[in-house]
């Protein structure tokens, strides 16, 4: 009787990655709720983690394992199309980390992400009483403005992430691939002759990055009054 | 007599259309003062400069060392916007004049708790004043509190929350 092979198993997301994402998804929902509930310094605070993780995930992007890169996966229109037409084909083949088309969400993503805090930031309510750091250095108006933009945005974000998890569960259920095991382990099952290199993230780096990006956000959130 | 009047002419030619000009134009400010389109329009306008003091205000209490003269200034121009809004609220000026509004209808329904909403806000607004002339950094930021918390307070209950 022939035993089945061991599974092989080979690294495809980084610590620092699988943390991002998962204090994202807590964040962006606590920032849903507490801007509902007009728990406005909650809101605050949750807006300074999320740009906190942005900060980092833009660092991490150039200097992270291999596949948070964004020389990795940020790839061109015909890659992205090519990628496509392949998903049609029996066998599919699976892209070490972000797929072509998967990079360019991540990028809208995040620009969403970014663009939201930056709105945020210049915010100002109707009465004039609840403010984002930066709402001194813009008008009244200005500041409504941006509070009417950070509202647009968050339905623009809303359909990128219902689109995310429609192709988790295309994956998942067309494809028959789980993209999600993988994002919280960080691991995913391999074929044999799959050749399996390290993804070199560097611990040192994370932890200079994630200081970095708690200074930055710490003088953002003081509205650079130090 | 006839010379004289007809020096007069010139005059009474360039005088009389213009009183009557400003005749009319009282006549036309005063209809439209009383239209509900008219009223939403100049509230809308007052709250738009309440928020704005209420804006500047605030960011300079968010500083070590507010200026005094800003913030006086601010807080003037909110204790005189106030006192101008509970005339602007006549009837049939909520959400079915046909002009965008956030107005709720309980505020003609349930008029009694709004003006006391209203006076409570011209009462702070204008102990602001009193309490920046004052000069006490710290009783000026609980009176700024203070105040902020009207508006919330009636928007909560009178407010569409868009």
């Amino acid at each position: 009787m022939l035993s089945a092979p061991e599974p092989r198993f080979v690294r495809i997301w980084d610590a620092p990655i699988r943390l991002f994402h998962w204090l994202l998804v807590g964040l962006i929902a606590f920032s849903w709720w507490s801007g509902e509930q007009h728990e406005m310094e909650w809101h605050r605070l949750s807006g300074y983690g999320i740009l906190a993780l942005l900060i980092f995930r833009l660092y991490w992007g150039f200097t992270g394992g291999r596949t948070a890169r964004f020389v990795q996966f940020v790839r061109g229109p015909r890659a992205a199309l090519h990628y496509v037409r392949s998903l049609g084909q029996s066998d599919y083949k699976t892209p070490e980390g972000h797929n072509p088309v998967g990079g360019w969400s991540v990028l809208l993503l995040l620009g969403a992400l970014a663009a939201m805090v930056t709105a945020g930031l210049f915010a100002v309510d109707v009465d004039g009483l609840e403010s984002g750091p930066l709402a001194n250095f813009v008008s009244f108006d200005l500041g409504r403005l941006s509070s009417g933009i950070h509202g647009v945005l968050f339905n623009i974000l809303l359909v990128l992430m219902t689109l995310h998890i429609g192709a988790i569960l295309f994956y998942l259920i067309g494809l028959r691939h789980n993209l999600i095991g993988p994002m919280i382990h960080g691991r995913r099952r391999t074929a044999d002759n799959e050749a399996t290199a390290s993804l070199d993230a560097s611990p040192w780096k994370a932890l200079a990055g994630i200081m970095a990006a708690g200074l930055f956000t710490y003088m953002i959130a003081q509205g650079f009054r130090l | 007599m006839i010379a004289k009047n007809l020096r007069l002419a010139p005059i009474a030619m360039v005088a009389l259309p213009v009183a009557t000009l400003m005749l009319a134009g009282t006549l036309a400010a005063q209809t439209a003062a009383s239209s509900p389109q008219a009223a939403i329009a100049v509230r809308q306008a007052n709250y738009k400069k309440m928020g704005a003091a209420m804006k500047t205000l605030n960011d300079q209490l968010k500083g070590n060392a507010p200026a005094k003269t800003v913030i006086l200034g601010a807080a003037q121009a909110l204790a005189m916007a106030a006192r101008e809004q509970p005339r602007q609220f006549p009837v049939g000026s909520g959400p079915a004049a046909g002009v965008t509004t956030d107005a709720l209808p309980n505020i003609w329904t349930d008029r009694k708790t709004f003006d006391g909403q209203m006076a409570r806000m011209i009462a702070e607004s204008a102990k602001l004043v009193t309490v920046i002339n004052g000069g006490n950094m710290d009783s000026i930021r609980v009176q700024a509190k203070a105040t902020g918390a009207t508006c919330a307070a009636c928007h909560r209950q009178f407010r569409a929350d868009t």
